[in-house]
């Protein structure tokens, strides 16, 4: 069982960061804007507070159980049989989570690229690059987050400051909203976003210096979510919060309305869809490790490879599931809010008991 | 060894998917639309359309008026790249594209009916610009604009433009100075831009602009003149999605000074001292600042130009620092004159072109809120709110000639 510690700081938190960065930046503007008109920015800066204290939680818990994932030690905290339906339905959210980034994908695909390939087919290729590459051990899987990270972050970056050539300052006043009911739904779709970030629970036990999980944690998500703030303020200030809202996948139209100086490149669009496939193939490798990793740790088996295969078709029948892509949306924010519980209430909840029985991992 | 096999079989399945040869498309069987025009049908439309995307009895026609779509396709091999052939049309734009029109309910059953004539997939990828009749503008754009947002393939940076008269005679024109016609209207554009005839107003950007609550979109409306060359002659101002009326050339000056965007491109004459001069305007400033007044929004906004002289019509008063006093006066109160016009033309059509509802919205949120909040509120309030225009106006050079 005791594998290497080989996992330093760094690569923890190019962990965090692609594995956050994923399908989600396509239809982030709209969700934002929906929530808070032109305080759009600030409501993706609440969620992404939201998403920190949850990552905190999860963060300190590992540092307690230095040796141990979220599964282990809810058994020692909580006791059996409820970490068991704990970690039962951590395993449940990360499938349904991943079939539904794969499927969003799909749809994006089929809707600006490939318009004659089957959905279906786009979905299992992604699904099945993600299961093989599962099948790895967390260094690889490490190794794998570390060397895409760049690729993300920095052609996202670059996106969002040529795009401010055309953006108006206006666009983003009123910067703070007057306090609508919609901007609290808003900030929890939005912090759902981050959820991939629970990642680090697997990540921990194989770091080399765990007690460095709680900066290398909040650096990743800080860069992760400055990012998502940034892509939110550009796409505002470009389109205005009116015209977002009639824009499906506002970040890609933000990359189409773009275009390199010297007319190197007149629309990024392409370009932009290259990343984020790796984009997309990173968090969906994360989740599904996630998922894999937690049910072999739920059966106490050594090895987790078994699984990536295994748990395959139910994610690709789940991902089919939705019928169309109008209720795929409202699939993905219920399940994503819902998903909150999972992740900051149920890690908290531990916390807190963990706390009052003086639980604690044995230090190695 | 088996462990290796079975990654290798999986690879060799996820290959095939992977290289996206599923949606694989030879460049010679893509019809690339390069323009598009959109007039309204005439009586005579009924009868020339086939029963494609609708058929008496189960299907039926949706309640709106026709629509005559042309495009301009572009020629495979037809197009001459690089320098080595002789530039320039051949006199008609039958050379490099192929210009087909077609009728249909809406733009998408048209583009249907027409790829139901042409064997190749249409692609809108190049769609560089699209031209909508004078007509069609004022019926209402709601149909052009919900088509080419969803269509995934439309660039934001494609132009579009109205034309006075028929849409579809800019598609079949063929000025000499480029090789494919739409190429040209594209470029007079572009150039317009850099030359400080035009604002930036891609098709992205109208959008926008007619999507916010406090504004209101414009287009360049154009129109043919005898050698097939294009004249920008105005802005198309709309109120919602409908065309409300159209601006004199000059007038897109007019609103460039009032937004302050360089570099200014528009000469104008003064007349001073039993002479005329004219002064071309090199840099705009402005500053727009607002006050709730009575009720109702004020605007104070101060336009700093910075002018050369570049002609006089008669020989004598030479130029002195007094005649350069008055010139710079007497352009004060010309353009003053100039922008409160406009402004009021805009204002009797409530349409708000330049977005000074969008300044009360960042601006005065708490006003906003209160008093208008909806689209439709600023459009009736724009008729109402008052300005106070200050023009500065600097002579900087004088050109080569002493006097």
């Amino acid at each position: 069982m005791e594998e290497k510690r080989q996992i330093t700081a760094i690569q923890t938190a190019a962990i965090i960061v692609s594995t956050i960065i994923g399908v989600g930046v396509l239809p982030l503007p709209l969700f934002a804007v929906r929530a808070g008109d032109s305080a759009a920015p600030l409501v993706t800066l609440l969620g992404m507070l939201l998403a920190i204290c949850g990552l905190a939680l999860i963060a300190w818990l590992g540092m307690r159980f230095p040796n141990q994932s979220i599964i282990q030690y809810s058994e020692a905290i909580i006791g059996k049989i409820p970490a068991w339906l704990g970690s039962l339905l951590i395993i449940v959210f990360f499938a349904v989570l991943t079939s539904l980034a794969a499927r969003e994908f799909g749809e994006v695909v089929v809707t600006s690229v490939l318009k004659r390939t089957p959905v279906e087919v786009t979905v299992i290729v992604m699904l099945l690059l993600a299961a093989i590459s599962t099948r790895k051990n967390i260094t690889t899987f490490a190794y794998l987050h570390h060397f895409y990270f760049p690729l993300l972050l920095f052609p996202g970056i670059l996106i969002v400051f040529l795009s401010l050539k055309n953006a108006d300052v206006i666009n983003l006043q009123p910067a703070f909203t007057t306090g609508s009911p919609g901007i609290w739904a808003g900030v929890l779709t939005i912090a759902a976003l981050f959820q991939g970030s629970f990642i680090l629970t697997m990540v921990i036990p194989a770091m080399r210096r765990p007690e460095r999980a709680m900066i290398a944690s909040m650096g990743g998500l800080a860069l992760a979510g400055g990012l998502y703030v940034a892509i939110v303020a550009a796409a505002v200030s470009v389109f205005g919060a009116e015209e977002i809202k009639k824009l499906l996948w506002p970040t890609l139209e933000l990359a189409k309305a773009t275009s390199l100086p010297a007319n190197v490149l007149e629309r990024l669009d392409a370009a932009f869809l290259a990343v984020w496939v790796t984009a997309v193939f990173t968090t969906l490798l994360s989740s599904h490790f996630l998922t894999v990793r937690a049910t072999a740790h739920l059966f106490r088996m050594d090895d987790h490879k078994l699984f990536s295969f295994f748990l395959l078709p139910v994610v690709f029948v789940m991902a089919m599931l939705p019928q169309n892509i109008v209720q795929m949306y409202d699939i993905i924010e219920i399940v994503g809010r819902f998903g909150l519980s999972i992740t900051i209430l149920y890690p908290g909840l531990l916390l807190l008991i963990s706390i009052f029985r003086k639980k604690r991992g044995d230090v190695s | 060894m088996f462990k290796t096999v079975s990654l290798a079989l999986v690879l060799s399945m996820a290959v095939p998917l992977l290289t996206g040869c599923w949606d694989r498309l030879e460049l010679e069987e893509r019809a690339v639309v390069l323009g598009v025009s959109i007039d309204v049908a005439g009586e005579e439309a009924e009868a020339e359309e086939s029963e494609v995307s609708h058929v008496e009895g189960s299907l039926p026609l949706p309640d709106h008026a026709m629509v005559r779509v042309g495009v301009q396709i572009a020629l495979p091999g037809r197009i001459p790249l690089g320098p080595g052939e002789s530039g320039g049309g051949k006199g008609d734009s039958s050379q490099t594209v192929w210009v087909i029109d077609v009728v249909g309910h809406s733009i998408d059953d048209a583009f249907m009916n027409l790829q139901q004539q042409v064997s190749s997939k249409l692609f809108f990828g190049h769609l560089r610009v699209i031209v909508i009749s004078e007509a069609l503008a004022r019926r209402g754009m709601d149909n052009v604009n919900d088509y080419f947002r969803r269509n995934a393939e439309v660039r934001r940076m494609a132009w579009m433009i109205v034309s006075k008269g028929k849409a579809l005679d800019l598609m079949k024109a063929a000025p000499k100075l480029e090789r494919v016609p739409t190429l040209y209207l594209m470029s007079t554009l572009d150039e317009g831009v850099k030359l400080g005839k035009f604002p930036e107003d891609y098709i992205g950007i109208y959008w926008s602009h007619s999507s916010k609550k406090g504004q209101e979109g414009f287009l360049p409306y154009v129109q043919m003149k005898k050698e097939q060359n294009v004249e920008v002659s105005g802005l198309a101002y709309f109120r919602s999605d409908k065309m409300v009326g159209a601006t004199q050339p000059i007038e897109i000056a007019g609103y460039l000074g009032l937004k302050g965007i360089n570099p200014a491109g528009y000469r104008s004459f003064i007349n001073v001292a039993n002479n005329s001069f004219v002064s071309a305007a090199t840099q705009r400033r402005s500053s727009i600042k607002l006050e709730i007044r009575n009720g109702v929004p004020h605007f104070r906004i101060e336009v700093a130009l910075e002018v050369n002289i570049e002609e006089k019509i008669k020989q004598e008063a030479h130029i002195t620092p007094e005649v350069i006093r008055l010139i710079q006066q007497k352009q004060e109160k010309n353009s003053t004159l100039f922008y409160e016009n406009m402004l009021k033309k805009t204002q009797e059509k409530g349409s708000d072109i330049f977005g000074f509802g969008e300044r009360v919205r960042a601006k005065k949120p708490g006003y906003w809120n209160s008093e208008i909040k909806t689209k439709e509120a600023w459009q009736r309030m724009y008729k109402d709110v008052t300005f106070d225009i200050v023009v500065a106006v600097n002579v900087r050079r004088i050109g080569a000639k002493a006097l």
